[in-house]
């Protein structure tokens, strides 16, 4: 993409100046300052943010921030003066990693790290589709409405499971291997349909957000650098997969160190659940498991083993997270809403999975249901809320990462 | 450089090697054990009708797959709490189903399931 073709005035580089300010054509720009954004951000959790005398330090300390036009300091800027337009409009947030090195540094304890996770929260708000819905999965008051969808369409499909399976021709299971699991209640031709169904919408919410995001980033003035492209977007995403996957960026971190590793526990683990599931609804059309796939698998089976080696790396890394977090430190924050919400979401999945097979084990019969049902309407929070909530992260700051290694933003 | 300045300078390396070894492990075991099965369809499970005298249970198959043992935690509770003695016992089971290594253990040991009835209760 060339950017002298561009409609859009394209900026000369200052020397002296490097902070790329559109210039000064036409009628003078009044800033418009929305204080119900400032008033949202205070509440969201970056209540802090008035500290900040606009010093710069935090920008200086950021092993992340490129040289030009480097973040935090002009988003904590834009935040004081209520500039809504220009902080959701910026990719730049996405770039951070809340390693809070600018929030120790701070000498107003403003806490940048808080406001720009707050940030993100919004933009996460304003990107997804549909808005209103991410509005309610942000909000602490709609959590009996957030989980009671799934309850509700969880029941409505175990209720007209019989019907469902009668005319799709889906009889009960008659597999030899099939003898004490949870797929006499739960179907697993009705439960692979149901999350396959609602997996579906989410995906379309997921392409929406990002093609909005994409749109969001060719606009950005700070990403239209002059000059080559740096490297093709083919090899700025191998670049960017092999930094996440070795957590480059992360190590970078000074005041938060552990976060490095638990990230590494809860990335990897997810990852190993995520291959489990995998094999296991694929387990019809896969060659490899069907000869002799047995579900339930015995406990040492190498894939049950997977599955529980990955399940407790999850849990220690969120637990690990927790315990960051509350670390007595007043320059340091807790973290938002946003980060709790999505945090619990995953203790939760992960601690009822486990009462699930714990349950199993000890066969207590109903209740091994009743946890397995809990189990699946948090898997359900958790996977088709993830355009809305802080899971959203792993669309955006990849997608982020990607465009600023490809437009040469950020050479690393 | 010392071997603990190396260890510590490629510690994220080693965790991220770690992680994949453990997740693609799972998945040679299965292409191996496809490769070494060949095409046959793996071993089949598991139930070996030993004395076939009698062709009709107390419920149809599919039933006392999933909850035969629903029925004898029934009967116990019965027996034990109650005190109420059935025509249902283990012997009708038995004069079909006669061996345990055959017929129960198959599944329990595939699936890593220990009732825990038999410690004491014999059953041939």
């Amino acid at each position: 993409m060339d950017t002298s073709e561009n409609n859009v005035a394209t900026i000369e580089p200052d020397q002296d100046n490097p902070i790329a300010v559109p210039p000064a054509e036409g009628p003078p720009m009044y800033l418009e300052s929305d204080i119900d954004f400032i008033i949202t951000l205070q509440k969201r959790g970056g209540d802090t943010l008035k500290k900040c005398m606009q010093c710069g330090t935090c920008s200086a300390t950021c092993g992340l921030s490129p040289d030009d036009a480097p973040f935090p300091g002009k988003e904590m800027a834009w935040a004081s003066w209520g500039l809504k337009e220009q902080l959701l409009n910026d990719p730049d947030v996405w770039l951070c990693y809340h390693c809070n090195d600018c929030s120790t540094r701070c000498p107003r304890g403003a806490k940048p790290a808080d406001v720009l996770a707050v940030v993100r929260q919004e933009s996460v708000i304003n990107m997804a589709f549909p808005r209103f819905f991410a509005r309610w999965v942000n909000q602490p008051q709609c959590i009996p409405l957030l989980l009671g969808i799934p309850v509700l369409l969880l029941t409505l499909a175990l209720y007209s499971k019989d019907k469902l399976g009668d005319a799709l021709g889906f009889s009960p299971p008659t597999g030899d291997g099939i003898i004490f699991s949870y797929s006499a209640m739960f179907p697993h031709w009705l439960l692979n349909m149901f999350f396959f169904f609602f997996g579906a919408l989410t995906l379309v919410a997921i392409v929406i957000g990002g093609v909005r995001f994409w749109k969001i980033l060719d606009r950005s003035v700070a990403y239209r650098l002059p000059g080559d492209r740096p490297r093709s977007l083919f090899r700025s995403i191998l670049k960017v997969f092999g930094n996440i996957i070795t957590h480059k960026d992360f190590s970078t971190c000074v005041a938060s160190r552990s976060r490095n590793y638990s990230h590494m526990c809860v990335l990897f683990g997810f990852g190993a659940l995520t291959v489990v599931t995998l094999w296991v609804i694929t387990s019809g059309i896969n060659p490899l498991a069907k000869g002799d796939f047995i579900y339930p698998f015995s406990f040492w089976s190498p894939w049950k083993v997977l599955a529980n080696v990955g399940g407790i790396a999850l849990l220690v890394g969120c637990f690990i997270m927790i315990w960051e977090r509350g670390k007595e430190n007043e320059q340091i924050g807790t973290g938002v809403y946003f980060d709790w919400a999505f945090l619990s979401a995953l203790i939760l999945v992960v601690a009822s999975g486990f009462a699930t097979e714990i349950l199993h084990y000890i066969r207590l019969e109903p209740h091994r249901h009743i946890v397995y049902f809990i189990h699946l309407v948090f898997v359900f929070t958790l996977l088709m809320y993830l355009p809305y909530s802080k899971f959203a992260h792993m669309i955006y700051r990849t997608i982020a990462k990607v465009y600023a290694e490809y437009s040469g933003r950020k050479v690393s | 450089m010392s071997f603990k300045n190396v260890i510590q300078s490629r510690m994220s390396l080693i965790a991220v090697l770690i992680a994949v070894l453990i997740i693609v492990y799972p998945l040679g075991y299965s292409v191996a054990d496809y490769i070494s099965a060949g095409n046959a369809a793996g071993e089949k499970p598991f139930l070996e009708r030993t004395a076939p005298e009698i062709t009709q249970c107390v419920e149809d198959t599919i039933y006392m797959r999933y909850h035969h043992w629903e029925l004898l935690h029934a009967i116990r509770e019965d027996v034990v709490r109650y005190g109420k003695r059935s025509e249902v016992s283990l012997n009708n089971c038995r004069s079909c189903h006669t061996s345990r290594e055959k017929f129960c253990n198959k599944c329990h040991d595939a699936v890593s399931m220990k009732p825990d009835c038999f410690g004491c209760h014999y059953y041939p």
